[in-house]
C-alpha cells in the first residue's frame, strides 16, 4: 500500500514518454482518465476518494503536460498507451474510472484486457453511438456553447468561475493543444467506435455506469447501451445533472462510487 | 533576366442573386445557408457570362486566367477547379490557366495527377497547377477530420509530383493512399511538370512551405503591411534553402474594377462588399476547427508575431479598403496609378485581378476586362 501527499504533481516515464500525473491518498489504486477537454488536475472529488484509495490522475497522451507519441492516433492507441502507463507504475488490481472520452478509453482498455482491473466505473462515457438521438457537436461550436452543454445547472457547480475566467496565453495554448488531440482522436467516427458494444461482451470486471440524466452532450440512452453491452453492470442515473456528475453532483457521485466499490 | 510582370484575370463566379436578408437568419454563411436558395436556371446564365469574361480576357491581352474551387459557398459556384479549367482551355487560346487550386488533401491524388496532366495536354502546356489546403469548410464538407488536412496535403502533393515525374508503374506505401501499383497513362506536356503555385492569406506556415519547395507564393489579398512581412518570410526561408527569391516567386491578388470614369467605377465597385460580413460568418471554431492548424503552425505563429492583419475579422469601409489599396476601382488612369503603387511596394511577379463580385452587371464587368486589357495592363507593363 502506497501513501502519497494529496494532489501532488509528478511525472512518470512510460516507454520513453513523459506522463504528467497528480496523485494522492492511500489505499488500493484508483486511476482516473479525463475527458476530451483535458485534465483539470486534482479536484475535490479526487480528494474525497483519496480517503480510501490512492488516486492517480494522469494526463493522457497529447493532453496538458503529457507528450503525444507519434504513434498514438486513435482511441485504441490511447487505450494501449494507458495500459503501458499502469504497467509502468506497477499497479495491480486497480479501480479504473473514466469520464466522457476517458470513459470510452477505459471501456476499450477493459475490452482489451481486464485481468488487472478490479472494478470499472464509466461516467457519461463516449464510445457507443446512440440510436434515438445524436451525440452533440463539441468541436464546431463556440466555447460558450460547449460550457452550456456541459452543465445542467451552473449554480450547482463549485467554483464555476474557473470555467468562465479569462485564460492566460499559456493556458489558452494548452486548451487549444488539448482540442487538437481530442479532434485527432474523436472526429471520425464521431466520439464512438462501432465495434465497442460487441468487444465489451468479454468484460468480466464488475462495472458501474454513472450518468447525468440531463446530459446534453452524450444522451443518457448511451448509459443504457453500455449497461446492455457489459454483462452484470449496474447503471446509476443522477437526476438534475449534466455531463459531469463528479463536478455538478459531487456528493451523490462520490456516494455512488464508494457504495458500489464497498459492495464488491 | 528580370521576370516580366504577368497579369491574370480571376472570377470567383459568385451566385450573385443572394441577398443580405437571405443570409441573415442562418448561423453561418456557408454550411448552414441552405442550397434551396440556388436556382440552376439562373446559374446556367451566370456560368455563360463568366465564360464570356474568360474569353474576352484572353482576347484583350491578359497573360492568364486564374480559377479556384470552394464548396458549400454561395459566393463561389465552382466545386471543381478542374472542370472550370477544362472550360477555359476551350474558351481561350493563349492565356495561361492558373488553378489555385485543387484541394488535394480531400481528393484522390492519382486522379488529380491524371486530370491535371490531361488539362495540360489539352491546353498545350498552359496549366499552372496550384495546390491548396482549402478553407476548413472544404475539409468539413468532404467529411475528413481537420487534423488530417495537413498530412494528407503533404502526401497528396508528393504522390502527384511522383505521378508526373517517375515512370510507372511504381509502388506507394502512403499513410492515406496506399497503392501497390500506380501507373497513370496521361502525363503532363510540360516537363518536368506544370508549374506549382501555393496560395495563402495570413499563415506564415504556408509561406515557409511554399519557399521550401521553391513554389511561387500567391497572397490572396491580405493588407499590404502583412503581405510584406509574409514576403519577408519567403525571402528568409529561400536564403536558408540556398536560393534568392525574386518577383517570379511572388504574386498578389487584388480586387479591381475599371470603368470609363472614376464615378462609374466607384458605383459599380461598391459591390465588392456584397455580403462581405456573411461570407465566412459562423463561430470561430467552425472556420478553424481544432486540429486544422497544427501545433507546428501555432508554434510558428507564436514565434513570428505579425503586425497588422488580413481583412478578415476587421470591419473596414469601402473607402478604408480603397485607401489601404485592398480594393482598386476607377478609370484606367486611376487604376494604373494605383496598381503601379502596389507593384512598387510589393514587387510581385504576378498580379491577379479579382475582377467581379456578387451581382455586378455582366456588361460592366466585360467593359472592365476590356479596359484592363487594352489600357491598364499595357501601361502597367511599360513601368
Amino acid at each position: 500500500m502506497t501513501t502519497v501527499q494529496s494532489g501532488s504533481r509528478t511525472t512518470v516515464n512510460v516507454n520513453g514518454t513523459t506522463v504528467e500525473m497528480y496523485s494522492g491518498g492511500s489505499g488500493p489504486p484508483l486511476v482516473f482518465f479525463h475527458g476530451a477537454g483535458g485534465s483539470n488536475g486534482w479536484l475535490p472529488w479526487h480528494e474525497d476518494l483519496a480517503e480510501e484509495y490512492t488516486v492517480f490522475v494522469p494526463s493522457q497522451p497529447g493532453f496538458n503536460g503529457t507528450e503525444a507519441p507519434a504513434w498514438v492516433k486513435t482511441i485504441g492507441d490511447v487505450a494501449h498507451f494507458n495500459h503501458m502507463f499502469i504497467d509502468a507504475l506497477g499497479l495491480q488490481d486497480i479501480v479504473l474510472v473514466g469520464s466522457s472520452m476517458g470513459g470510452w478509453v477505459s471501456a476499450e482498455m477493459a475490452a482489451m484486457d481486464d485481468h488487472n482491473i478490479d472494478a470499472l466505473i464509466l461516467v457519461d462515457a463516449a464510445g457507443i453511438k446512440p440510436r434515438e438521438s445524436d451525440i452533440a457537436e463539441i468541436f464546431m461550436v463556440s466555447g460558450e456553447t460547449r460550457l452550456k452543454q456541459r452543465f445542467y445547472d451552473p449554480g450547482q457547480v463549485e467554483n464555476y468561475e474557473r470555467y468562465t475566467r479569462e485564460l492566460s496565453p499559456e493556458e489558452q495554448l494548452v486548451v487549444h493543444s488539448n482540442a487538437i488531440m481530442a479532434s485527432q482522436l474523436c472526429w471520425k467516427p464521431y466520439l464512438h467506435n462501432p465495434s465497442l458494444p460487441y468487444t465489451l461482451s468479454r468484460v468480466e470486471t464488475p462495472t458501474l455506469i454513472v450518468w447525468g440524466n440531463q446530459d446534453a452532450i452524450i444522451p443518457v440512452e448511451c448509459g443504457h447501451l453500455f449497461q446492455q453491452a457489459i454483462q452484470g453492470s449496474q447503471l446509476r442515473i443522477i437526476d438534475n445533472c449534466g455531463h459531469s456528475p463528479a463536478v455538478e453532483k459531487r456528493g451523490e457521485f462520490v456516494a455512488a462510487v464508494t457504495g458500489f466499490l464497498n459492495s464488491l | 533576366m528580370a521576370h516580366e510582370l504577368e497579369v491574370f484575370w480571376f472570377s470567383e463566379q459568385p451566385y450573385g442573386h443572394v441577398t443580405e436578408s437571405d443570409l441573415e437568419p442562418y448561423e453561418s454563411g456557408r454550411m448552414h445557408f441552405p442550397n434551396t436558395h440556388f436556382d440552376p436556371e439562373k446559374a446556367h446564365v451566370l456560368y455563360g457570362n463568366y465564360h464570356d469574361q474568360y474569353q474576352l480576357a484572353d482576347e484583350v491581352g491578359f497573360d492568364g486566367i486564374m480559377s479556384n474551387e470552394h464548396h458549400s459557398s454561395y459566393w463561389c459556384m465552382k466545386p471543381s477547379v478542374n472542370v472550370d479549367a477544362a472550360v477555359i482551355t476551350q474558351r481561350t487560346k493563349k492565356a495561361k490557366i492558373a488553378m489555385l487550386g485543387n484541394v488535394i488533401a480531400v481528393n484522390d491524388p492519382v486522379k488529380m495527377a491524371e486530370e491535371i496532366a490531361m488539362l495540360d495536354c489539352i491546353s498545350g502546356g498552359r496549366i499552372i497547377s496550384g495546390f491548396v489546403r482549402g478553407t476548413a469548410v472544404e475539409t468539413l464538407h468532404a467529411g475528413y477530420p481537420p487534423t488530417e488536412n495537413r498530412p494528407r496535403f503533404e502526401e497528396a502533393h508528393d504522390l502527384i509530383v511522383k505521378c508526373w515525374t517517375q515512370p510507372g508503374p511504381f509502388r506507394w506505401e502512403g499513410e492515406y493512399w496506399p497503392h501497390r501499383m500506380v501507373n497513370p497513362w496521361v502525363v503532363p506536356i510540360q516537363k518536368p511538370h506544370p508549374p506549382v503555385w501555393f496560395p495563402g492569406t495570413g499563415s506564415p506556415e504556408s509561406v515557409i512551405w511554399a519557399a521550401r519547395h521553391r513554389y511561387p507564393y500567391m497572397n490572396l489579398g491580405s493588407l499590404l503591411d502583412l503581405t510584406k512581412q509574409l514576403k519577408g518570410i519567403y525571402h528568409e526561408t529561400a536564403a536558408e534553402e540556398g536560393y534568392e527569391a525574386g518577383p517570379e516567386h511572388f504574386g498578389y491578388l487584388i480586387r479591381c474594377l475599371v470603368a470609363d470614369t472614376d464615378e462609374k467605377a466607384q458605383e459599380i465597385g461598391r459591390t465588392f462588399l456584397w455580403t462581405e460580413n456573411h461570407r465566412n460568418r459562423g463561430p470561430m471554431e467552425f472556420n478553424d476547427p481544432p486540429g486544422y492548424q497544427s501545433r507546428e503552425a501555432l508554434r510558428i505563429k507564436m514565434s513570428r508575431p505579425l503586425i497588422g492583419t488580413g481583412t478578415m475579422g476587421r470591419r473596414m469601409s469601402y473607402e478604408d479598403l480603397q485607401d489601404a489599396y485592398n480594393i482598386i476601382v476607377g478609370s484606367p488612369e486611376t487604376v494604373t496609378e494605383k496598381l503601379r503603387h502596389i507593384r512598387k511596394d510589393l514587387e510581385p511577379g504576378y498580379i491577379l485581378i479579382y475582377g467581379n463580385e456578387g451581382h455586378m452587371p455582366h456588361e460592366d464587368v466585360m467593359r472592365s476586362v476590356e479596359l484592363l486589357g487594352t489600357k491598364v495592363i499595357p501601361a502597367l507593363k511599360e513601368g
